[in-house]
């Protein structure tokens, strides 16, 4: 009984798989009548390699190995070469998880590396650029006066304020004085959209950008910012000047390099993927 | 979720009102960073983070954050990037400027641990760590947890302390990150800082600094971030090592304290560093490097404590699950020590011990920020990532300990969705932001963007309010951050002025919070509601104090409306019980209407089921920079 157990005890033991495991693909190449790769198993220790292993000892330890130490780390290094390679052969790498995420890694790793280095020339710039207007162009910038007519108010109060404004020809310190006293300026020049969005908020901002040309130099409105209710009047509207190449090198080529390294490992994937048949078999 | 669609809103430009125009030195003393402009006086306000991780950061990595510096730029500037866990972040309204703050020690060394070949790991304990973190993500937040508890109590392994090694190691880190974040500054548009995280914690108890840098990657360069916060370091040494920077390089950085609320007293000391009396030039180093304080982020918030502040309805924002043990919770937080933890009785400390020695060393403005660690850099309720990889949006993050490794009552819920530091300067670049933050022209909020204005005078009026009042604010008055002195003229007089968010909440009210010493030395304070919402139908009683603004939070929604409160509080506000031969300080916390949190939106959307405990909503606020008035002599 207790020799039984001993022996099933046996069997669970990594060393005995390693040994059947071994046992096992000796057996597979005695029957295909094949020997093992003479040249996979030859192993050049080469001054290269030496001074690596003393390197890395070094940054771990902060000294340079002594003579007896190298000739360790040398018998440790073809241990360590001779246990992976034989591990390979048997596939002992195939079901552990900590080694299939590491390749993944590095793979990934791989496909998006060198980046850093690389300096995209002036014609894919230029490309990244003409293909993006909106994202590269600087704001419309819109000359404009708005009065303020706070949280609320009636539309028969709107439309009389509007009316009366349209009508009357007042001067530019007494419309103002008709506004609600709110901390925005009543009046911005020179203003890009972006800024005008930080002041009144996006909603303001794109009503602004939408306003019709035939309706410039005239009150309009309401307009609802995040503070309530303005008439505005828009007195220009200048398009955004296309920017140059040279004014804004140094983001189009962070653009460039952020959506390259992703391009890259989607295309790295894709290529191998593409190489493989899949079918997926759902229970 | 409104705040995910983003308007194409760039950052600010440098127009219109232009008064007087200067040249702005670049980044070296050149003038590199191109030609802008600085008005002549603060003009815009600019929104940004003083502290952000991201992988580089030793307990952000372990957290499972694999987003780097680029991206958290990325993210900061307006663009989409997608968070560790496969979710598309970006945020509504980009940000100005950014301070990426790595925890200087161990930069990048989990990350370097995680893609280091396993053999070359020599201590058991990395190696350990290694495959942990190779195994699974809740193996990595286990390592983390096992760092910082190492840290806390001098464990760690030599390797990870040790000054060669890491210096090397840290070199290489640091050089890549600077590279990085002198790519993304965009003078005028979006301005990159260098800085980093000092990261002292004697027992567990925080005394963290974020280092802001003014200057770019050729002096950035030259000294490694200062690390090896061991327990018995003092936070002088920092200081010392600022100023060899500044001796060496030419350059100029600040230090930005933070979570005072988990230090467990030792943050603001009335006593110096080996327990005796405080003394002048202890004080003055202090207050020379670390002219601002981060009194409110995602760890919850330092501005004040019922406990400390017990007329202070408002007081307990933010406190609870951090006002009862030190960052580690290695140990229990005791009443003597909640006057060391919160800013505003640092503020009074500050007087006191400026009557003895003549130095004020609490003479500090206040910002937010978030202190995130998952690279993304929002504030927004509507949008919180979580403070690290570990949590970002999942059903139990908000019902989940989040006590790295005990179980004594910190739950996901207390964390707040972090704040921002809104800085008045005269253009967006690295310089005049940094020298708006050294003169304290800055303001905390708890993350709406709403827009504060406090001046300080003799002579001020309410008609003031008719005309041009921040030019004239500058012309006869010292804006936030600054100082009044002595004058013959009766009591100060303030402008206070706040816009709501244009894309938040209406504003409940501003008030005038007030510190002084009265004859005896003690410290006083006392908190004026100045200007608020519907003030005919809120009438103020006897004793000062308010009807509720309402709450229009609708819980089955997660919305809010904005039929209550204000879109603008303004007010010329006096001080009605000035004393001129006492010493006091003036600032400003605006409130607004209550709106939900981001528990809220995490419960709605994840069907999570929660206590009855957990706070759902609460009122989002700003705090002023102080202004400080001093008696003659």
């Amino acid at each position: 009984m207790a020799i039984k157990a001993r022996i099933r005890g046996c069997f669970k033991e990594p060393l005995v798989h390693f040994l059947l495991a071994g046992f096992a693909v000796f057996l597979f190449f005695l029957w295909r009548g094949e020997s093992a790769d003479p040249d996979s198993r030859k192993i050049k220790i080469d001054e290269a390699h030496v001074a690596r292993l003393a390197a890395q000892f070094e940054q771990a330890r902060a000294r340079p190995p002594s003579a007896r130490e190298i000739d360790g780390l040398i018998r440790d290094s073809i241990k360590e070469e001779i246990y992976y390679r034989e591990a390979l052969r048997l596939g002992l790498d195939m079901d552990d998880v900590i080694i299939r995420r590491r390749l993944r890694s590095k793979m990934e790793f791989l496909a998006r590396s060198e980046l850093e280095n690389i300096r995209p020339n002036n014609d894919i710039l230029q490309e990244i650029l003409d293909e993006n207007p909106a994202k590269y162009g600087d704001d419309p910038i819109v000359d404009f006066d708005q009065l303020y007519m706070g949280e609320r108010q009636s539309e028969t109060a709107i439309a009389a304020l509007l009316e009366n404004l349209n009508n009357t020809n007042y001067s530019d310190q007494n419309w103002r004085k008709l506004a609600q006293k709110i901390a925005l300026p009543q009046s911005m020049e020179n203003a890009a959209m972006g800024d005008i969005a930080r002041k009144f908020g996006d909603d303001f901002a794109l009503i602004l950008s939408q306003q019709n040309r035939g309706e410039y130099a005239k009150w309009t409105g309401p307009v609802r910012s995040g503070f309530g209710l303005h008439l505005v009047r828009i007195q220009n509207v200048k398009i955004a000047k296309k920017p140059q190449l040279d004014d804004i090198r140094q983001r189009l080529e962070n653009d460039w390099r952020a959506a390259t390294a992703k391009q890259r490992e989607a295309q790295a994937y894709q290529a191998l993927l593409d190489a493989y048949d899949i079918r997926i078999e759902k229970p | 979720m409104k705040n995910f669609i983003t308007i194409g809103v760039a950052a600010i430009f440098c127009m219109g009102g232009v008064v007087g125009c200067k040249k702005v030195d670049g980044p070296d003393g050149s003038s590199a960073g191109g030609d802008i402009a600085e008005t002549a006086y603060p003009e815009n306000v600019y929104w940004g983070d003083t502290h952000l991780h991201t992988s580089n950061s030793i307990d952000a990595f372990g957290f499972g954050v694999r987003l780097g510096p680029e991206a958290a730029l990325r993210f900061a500037r307006g663009e989409m990037v997608t968070a560790t866990h496969g979710e598309k972040a970006q945020l509504a309204r980009p940000l100005d400027f950014l301070v990426i703050a790595d925890h200087s020690d161990g930069l990048g060394a989990t990350r370097r641990l995680f893609e280091a070949p396993r053999a070359q790991i020599k201590d058991a304990t990395l190696r350990r760590w290694h495959d942990m973190m190779h195994e699974s993500p809740e193996g990595s937040i286990k390592v983390t947890a096992e760092i910082i508890d190492g840290a806390g109590k001098g464990t760690l392994p030599d390797a990870l302390t040790d000054p060669k090694r890491r210096d090397a190691n840290t070199r290489k880190v640091w050089t890549e990150h600077t590279e990085i974040v002198e790519r993304y500054n965009e003078p005028g548009k979006f301005s990159a800082f260098m800085g980093f995280e000092y990261t002292l914690m004697p027992n567990g108890n925080n005394m963290h600094r974020v280092v802001i840098y003014r200057d770019g990657k050729e002096r950035a360069d030259q000294m490694l971030p200062f690390a090896f916060a061991q327990d018995d370091a003092a936070v002088e040494q920092l200081w010392d090592y600022m100023e060899a920077y500044q001796a060496k390089t030419g350059g100029k950085m600040l230090a930005i304290p933070h979570n005072s609320n988990i230090s467990n007293g030792l943050m603001f000391e009335m006593t110096g560093p080996n327990g005796g009396p405080m003394t002048a030039e202890y004080a003055r180093k202090r207050a020379a490097h670390e002219p601002i304080v981060e009194v409110t982020q995602i760890k919850g918030d330092s501005e004040a404590h019922p406990f400390l502040s017990p007329n202070d309805e408002f007081a307990g924002f933010g406190n609870e699950g951090w006002d009862f043990g030190n960052l580690t919770l290695q140990e229990k937080t005791t009443d003597d020590m909640q006057a060391g933890n919160y800013a505003r009785e640092a503020l009074k400390r500050g007087l006191a011990i400026e009557a003895r020695t003549g130095v004020n060393p609490y003479k500090f403005g206040m910002i937010g920020s978030t202190d995130s660690h998952t690279a993304l850099a929002t504030a927004d309720e509507d949008v919180f990532f979580g403070k690290h990889s570990g949590n970002e949006p999942n059903a139990t993050r908000s019902i989940t300990p989040q006590n790295l490794g005990t179980r004594d009552g910190r739950f996901g819920w207390h964390y707040l969705a972090g704040g921002y530091a809104a800085v008045w300067a005269t253009a967006n670049t690295r310089e005049a932001i940094f020298d708006a933050m050294m003169r304290r022209e800055v303001y905390a909020t708890t993350g709406p963007r709403m827009q504060v204005r406090f001046f300080g005078g003799w002579d001020f009026a309410s008609a003031d309010l008719n005309g041009d009042w921040v030019k004239e604010g500058y012309a006869r008055g010292v804006p936030m951050g600054g100082d009044l002195q002595a004058s013959p003229k009766g009591a100060p007089v303030f402008i206070i002025s706040a816009l709501k968010d244009p894309e938040g909440a209406n504003l409940d009210r501003v008030q005038i919070v007030k510190g002084w010493t009265d004859k005896n030395g003690r410290t006083r304070e006392k908190i004026y509601n100045v200007v608020w919402s519907d003030m005919e139908k809120r009438p103020m009683a006897a004793n000062g104090k308010l009807p509720d603004v309402g709450d229009t939070v609708n819980l089955a929604k997660a919305s809010y409306s904005n039929s209550i409160g204000a879109p603008q509080l303004q007010s010329v506000w006096q001080d009605p019980e000035f004393n001129p031969d006492l010493k006091a300080f003036y600032y400003a916390r605006v409130l607004e209407i209550p709106t939900p949190r981001w528990v809220l939106f995490d419960a709605l959307r994840f069907g999570t089921k929660l206590t009855t405990n957990v706070k759902l909503k609460d009122q989002e606020r700003a705090y002023t920079s102080p202004i400080w008035y001093n008696p003659k002599g």
